[in-house]
């Protein structure tokens, strides 16, 4: 496959995101620009314009039409996907380091920063899908973590029931999104090592965790319990779960133990890396970026996947048919055996 | 006659007509519909250096059918926006294509290297394998000089060239080169008959054995050659003093070598001259390590 380099930011970059259908990528970066490509070519549909300083993270809405941005400039921003027009700012007293719309579309929560004399907090807001309507500047709901350490990334569940976060000592919490209750946690990675990525599966049943312990985790979203462990051999950035039928989770990372190998010095060593999702086993990896990946996500059609790196480039990459086509022995012999 | 020219049949007059211009009309693009379902368009046009070119395109047209959510087809045209506003259509140069990678998920897939297989290293593999290479020093399938038995197995040749060498001093050469070169490849004498061939060397057999060889370091740059023969002179008979120069200013490199005719000698030399003070530097004394390769 030859990949298709997006070189619209200066900086590194810090987070992309697909839209629903898989045919937009938003990414942001550490210059203060929103950009948004067309995945089928790499072409620019263009940039939105409005934040100053490093821009930390980006969603948009399952109908894009709603883009939402946070970061250093302690705001965060609501768009309108189509004519870059900027619908709304919520300011706040640290930077925000995550937004998540929710499955409908219909929440949108900011996670900002913790700083001396401010604690962690996670804020929700009630958005109705139609731009000409303004978005609420009180929040629904505020969840305040005080008891825990630091939240770095959240995310809503299925059916809007939870609220997941990951904080920086390693561990993942369940809450309530309607109450702002915590429920429980589950101290799944090494303790220190923050959780730097949080991902979902297609119906937001269970979840991926990505962490500087050089481990990417499979939780299930309602009892926490780690499902699967995947191991590479530097700390993880980014961890994305590709969608069914393809068994498979792409791990990002950096900073790894590079062998001298000889590949063309055109290209970059940092890897995106393949597993199976059941199996736990790596099946493959992709190199190519000059930085360590900073950011990695699958289109949910499943024909595409795309990775932001530190070098401030962002790769996409088609899959070929061969692909598509891989499947481990035991799966081949079910698929035959239920037809049978 | 009338400026303007007029095609009238029957005109008589064309001859007082300016010169035509044929060379610079240019015949119009003929379309004609092939056999196969493919057009044929031929054209003509000018060239930079004002040359008429001819060119002749066969094109087939396929119209390909392919699905597409509504909303994705909408966003399409969607008009651009940002600082992409009024640029054309298709990517501009925010966007490049990269390199072919070659990705295939496997089973069991190993890191490090694996995935590329340098194109010099296929074409020696595949070289290996077409060419009948056979070492000499094994026979095993390998060039000798990468043979991983070389120290080891080239043994087994000293031993057998020495047996033969004994046999006689002209015979002995002769038969040696013989032995040593099977193949018919020529082997210099100092090779042949495995190294230190008994009655081969001028001068007996510890002329240069490393037995009774010392290796004296931290000599100072004003020592002679003389003067360490002297001084080592009076543990037993030396037979060859070796001392490292450099070659354009003649001063001592630091380091000798010493060679006696007892090895016994040698060894008391060693303990005696060890640390010995000598100009301005403390001379530390051991035994030479055993010449390798050979």
């Amino acid at each position: 496959m030859r990949p298709i380099l997006l070189s619209g930011h200066e900086r590194a970059l810090t987070q992309v995101k697909f839209s629903k259908e898989g045919d937009l990528i938003f990414s942001v970066s550490k210059d203060h620009v929103v950009c948004a490509w067309y995945s089928a070519n790499g072409e620019r549909f263009g940039a939105y314009k409005g934040h100053q300083g490093a821009l930390w993270t980006v969603d948009v809405d399952p109908t894009t039409t709603l883009l939402a941005t946070g970061g250093a400039d302690n705001t965060m921003r609501l768009w309108e996907v189509r004519t870059g027009k900027l619908l709304k700012t919520w300011d706040y007293a640290t930077s925000v380091k995550r937004v998540e719309f929710s499955e409908d579309g219909r929440q949108l929560l900011a996670v900002t920063e913790k700083r001396t004399g401010q604690l962690s907090t996670v804020y929700i807001y009630d958005i109705s899908p139609d731009p000409s309507e303004p978005a609420p500047s009180e929040h629904a709901l505020r969840i305040v973590v005080d008891e825990q350490p630091r939240v770095t990334v959240a995310g809503f569940s299925y059916l809007n029931h939870f609220i997941i976060m990951g904080h920086e000592d390693g561990s993942v919490s369940q809450w309530d999104a309607k109450s702002g209750e915590h429920i429980k946690d589950n101290y799944s990675h090494e303790d220190g090592m923050q959780v730097s990525d949080l991902q979902w599966s297609a119906d937001r049943t269970y979840f991926l965790t990505a962490s500087k312990d050089k481990t990417a985790k499979l939780h299930d979203t309602a009892t926490l319990e780690v499902l699967k462990t995947y191991t590479a051999d530097t700390p993880l950035n980014s961890a994305a779960i590709c969608p069914d039928p393809q068994q498979y989770v792409i791990l990002g990372g950096g900073q790894a133990a590079m062998d001298v190998t000889t590949t063309s010095q055109r290209q970059g060593k940092f890897e995106a890396r393949f597993y199976h999702k059941v199996f736990e086993e790596e099946i493959g990896r992709v190199r190519g970026h000059f930085g360590p990946l900073n950011s990695v996500a699958v289109d949910p059609t499943g024909k595409c996947y795309c990775s932001g790196g530190e070098d401030g480039y962002v790769r996409v990459h088609h899959f070929d048919p061969p692909y598509f086509d891989f499947q481990f022995e035991v799966e081949r012999e079910a698929r035959a055996e239920s037809r049978i | 006659m009338a400026t303007t020219v007029q095609n009238t049949p029957g005109r008589t007059d064309w001859a007082e007509d300016g010169e035509p211009e044929l060379a610079s009309v240019l015949p119009q693009p003929v379309t004609t519909k092939n056999k196969d379902g493919t057009e044929t368009v031929v054209s003509y046009y000018l060239n930079e250096a004002g040359k008429k070119v001819k060119r002749t395109q066969r094109i087939r047209r396929t119209v390909v059918k392919k699905r597409e959510n509504p909303r994705v087809a909408e966003r399409r045209q969607w008009a651009k926006m940002g600082p992409e506003a009024n640029k054309p259509a298709g990517p501009g140069d925010t966007t490049t294509l990269g390199e072919n990678i070659i990705f295939r998920p496997q089973v069991g897939f190993k890191a490090g290297g694996v995935q590329e297989k340098a194109p010099e290293e296929e074409k020696k593999n595949d070289a290996l394998k077409k060419m009948q290479i056979k070492c000499r020093i094994c026979s095993g399938d390998h060039f000798t000089t990468k043979c991983p038995f070389k120290d080891s197995m080239a043994a087994p040749e000293e031993g057998t060239g020495e047996g033969a060498g004994g046999e006689g001093g002209g015979d002995g050469i002769d038969a040696a080169g013989g032995l040593g070169s099977t193949t018919g490849a020529y082997v210099p004498i100092h090779l042949r008959n495995g190294r230190k061939g008994e009655g081969e060397r001028m001068g007996g057999k510890f002329e240069r054995d490393d037995l009774a060889t010392l290796r004296v370091t931290n000599v100072s740059e004003l020592a002679e050659e003389q003067d360490l023969r002297d001084m080592f002179e009076r543990h037993g008979r030396v037979t060859r003093v070796f001392l490292a120069k450099d070659r354009e200013t003649g001063r001592a490199k630091g380091f000798a070598f010493v060679s006696y005719a007892d090895r016994a000698d040698a060894a008391r030399a060693c303990e005696r001259m060890d640390g010995y003070g000598f100009g301005h530097l403390i001379l530390r004394v051991e035994f030479a390590k055993k010449a390798d390769g050979k």
